[in-house]
């Protein structure tokens, strides 16, 4: 809970992600949640320039947000890893073959910081599967803005046409 | 259950040839499902799913909440639809009035060579109305389809047609080369859905030209 008495040095991080998100174009987000994500997800929800389409699989929302960028919406993914290490068939076989763009916003669950026990199993092997996938992905620098960070993600993910991944920290995503 | 009196995936793709509106943009699963219609009815309006079996009915989805102004059709199968069940939920819960989803019913997974599915007898209808699909039927003739196709397409979706069909298991040759980036290439120029514009060294954005 923040301390509304105590400054902020930096702009409310989930914040900033809604805001680069709009102020780049990107008109659906295609969601599996997790406990990171909840809150965004109904800030999304909320916009009137958004659509959130809830998905029940991290496989199935994969497809229908490459059916959304093939209809011509920028369109932005938000997943746990562990919902990425389950979508390889149709990341390989039709996002990447098919050379779709996708932002894709990962929460990077099981890392040192992450206090429940029982991620640690996906943080261990998210990126070397990443890197076995050829997914492109980057991890978010906390000293710098979250902004610019995603707009290099968005940038690199229509110009190399490809799915790329930035994967997020819970200060990153947790309104 | 199939059976050897069911009609043919061609007698169903000659009806939905006669009966699709020039504005839709059709969707096909991997296998004949694409192969098939290329032959038949071969449009830039059309995107072929090849492999990413179960794939396409959440893409088709996905393509009919980015085009909301055109009616969007999708071939799967019934072996593939198994595969992402969730799929039929989402449909339901979005809700995409100019969805129509036509489930191949033959009753095997036909493009990996006829292998039996889990369960070939579920009743699919069902199942897409318990997962929120109002319209939903069973149908077992060509003639059926084309009674019902006339109203499928008329924005008041999303509909299931699910249609029994009797195995296919040739494989049909396609009469052009289904290169996948070709093919969304052709598709999205074909619908004029914006191209990303890119800035040197500054991002960009998308831009209908």
């Amino acid at each position: 809970m923040a301390n509304p008495a105590a400054p902020s040095a930096e702009p409310h991080r989930p914040s900033a992600i809604l805001a680069t998100l709009k102020r780049l174009g990107f008109g659906v987000a295609v969601a599996v949640p997790d406990g990171w994500l909840g809150e965004i997800l109904v800030r999304i929800e909320r916009e009137p320039t958004m659509r959130l389409v809830r998905a029940t699989h991290e496989e199935e929302a994969l497809a229908i947000a490459c059916g959304t960028r093939l209809g011509g919406l920028r369109t932005a993914m938000f997943v746990q890893n562990a919902g990425v290490l389950s979508m390889g068939a149709g990341m390989v076989s039709l996002a990447q073959r098919y050379q779709f763009p996708l932002l894709m916003m990962v929460s990077y669950r099981g890392t040192v910081e992450d206090p429940v026990f029982y991620h640690a199993p996906k943080g261990r092997v998210t990126e070397p599967v990443f890197k076995g996938f050829g997914l492109a992905y980057a991890r978010t620098d906390r000293n710098r803005p979250i902004g610019p960070q995603i707009e290099e993600a968005a940038t690199f993910a229509e110009e190399a046409s490809c799915p790329f991944a930035l994967l997020l920290s819970r200060e990153d995503v947790q309104w | 259950m199939v059976n050897s009196v069911r009609p043919s995936r061609a007698d169903y793709y000659r009806v939905l040839a006669d009966r699709l509106p020039t504005n839709a943009l059709v969707v096909t699963a991997l296998g004949n499902a694409s192969y098939l219609w290329a032959a038949m009815h071969h449009t830039p309006q059309n995107f072929y799913v090849e492999d990413a079996m179960g794939l396409a009915l959440p893409l088709a989805l996905g393509l009919a909440i980015g085009q909301p102004a055109r009616p969007v059709v999708v071939v799967e199968g019934d072996g593939a639809v198994l595969m992402h069940l969730g799929a039929l939920v989402t449909v339901g819960a979005v809700g995409p009035r100019n969805l129509t989803v036509l489930l191949i019913q033959n009753g095997v997974h036909a493009a990996s060579g006829g292998q039996a599915l889990t369960n070939a007898a579920l009743d699919l209808a069902q199942l897409a109305r318990s997962a929120g699909i109002a319209h939903a039927e069973n149908v077992t003739t060509p003639e059926a389809f084309a009674s019902a196709m006339g109203s499928a397409t008329t924005g008041d979706g999303p509909q299931v047609l699910v249609l029994a069909t009797n195995p296919d298991v040739e494989v049909v040759r396609p009469p052009i080369a289904l290169d996948p980036v070709l093919t969304k290439h052709r598709f999205m120029s074909a619908i004029g859905a914006p191209r990303y514009i890119p800035i040197l060294f500054g991002g960009g954005g998308l831009e209908r030209e």
